[in-house]
């Protein structure tokens, strides 16, 4: 599976209700140990939420700090991102992901980087 | 983002993908144009295996007519019939900054044999080529 297959797919819930489509995907590295690198990174959970140009641009995520007239804009915006983590990850098909959670039951059940 | 350390989180798409590959010598070695995750057998989550590289990995991603457009140009100027992308594996990544840096050489990495097939096959042809200065 690429990286590519999962972003931008539509992500549905378990009552089929879109909850939006996969901006990225968050990272740990607390795998198996690969080659001189150490740990690999585990795919721990889809950031997903409506698309935003300033989700495109970026400016919606917590480390870029302005222009601040743009992060007040898309303020909004970004407080509707939800975190789904992998394990309630069901089913990938073609651009289509769908979770067997609803969007409240995801929100806020893992760190962010 | 140094030294790699075990539980550390970061975004894909956000602090890996289009950075710059640099090899051993600090030679540019291509993008971070995907990622490869390979999942276990035993149900748990995909670890990321291996950094793709290359138009062969653009191309698909891109997708649309650009992206047939660089698939097909990957497929011409390499000599197997269905070449896949050039792939990194991770366990040769040294430190992930503002960029990827590389425990290996270029001359060493699969996304470099593009570079040399175009070398050999295609510059080498042209008048002038054995003149130029290495």
């Amino acid at each position: 599976m690429r990286l590519s297959e999962l972003l931008d797919s539509d992500v549905t819930d378990r009552n089929g209700q879109r909850i939006g489509h996969v901006h990225d995907v968050q990272l740990v590295q607390d795998g198996p140990p690969l080659g001189t690198w150490g740990a690999a990174f585990r795919l721990e959970g889809l950031v997903v939420g409506p698309g935003s140009i300033g989700t495109r641009l970026g400016i919606a995520r917590p480390e870029v700090k302005g222009p601040w007239i743009l992060k007040l804009l898309f303020a909004r915006r970004r407080s509707s991102r939800i975190l789904i983590p992998w394990d309630r990850v069901r089913d990938i098909g073609d651009k289509h992901i769908s979770a067997d959670c609803v969007a409240d039951e995801c929100q806020g059940a893992l760190e962010r980087p | 983002m140094d030294p790699p350390a075990r539980g550390r989180r970061l975004y894909a798409a956000l602090h890996l993908l289009d950075r710059q590959i640099l090899d051993a010598d600090s030679m540019m070695a291509g993008k971070v144009d995907d990622l490869e995750f390979e999942s276990a057998h035993d149900g748990a989550a995909p670890v990321v295996t291996d950094i793709l590289s290359g138009v062969g990995a653009l191309g698909p991603r891109l997708g649309g007519r650009l992206g047939r457009w660089l698939t097909g140009i990957h497929r011409r100027l390499r000599p197997e019939p269905e070449p896949g992308p050039a792939r990194i594996s991770f366990g040769v990544v040294k430190k992930l900054d503002n960029h990827v840096e590389l425990s290996l050489h270029r001359s060493e990495l699969e996304n470099n044999q593009l570079e040399a097939w175009t070398r050999d096959n295609l510059i080498a042809h042209i008048p002038g080529a054995s003149d130029a200065p290495e």
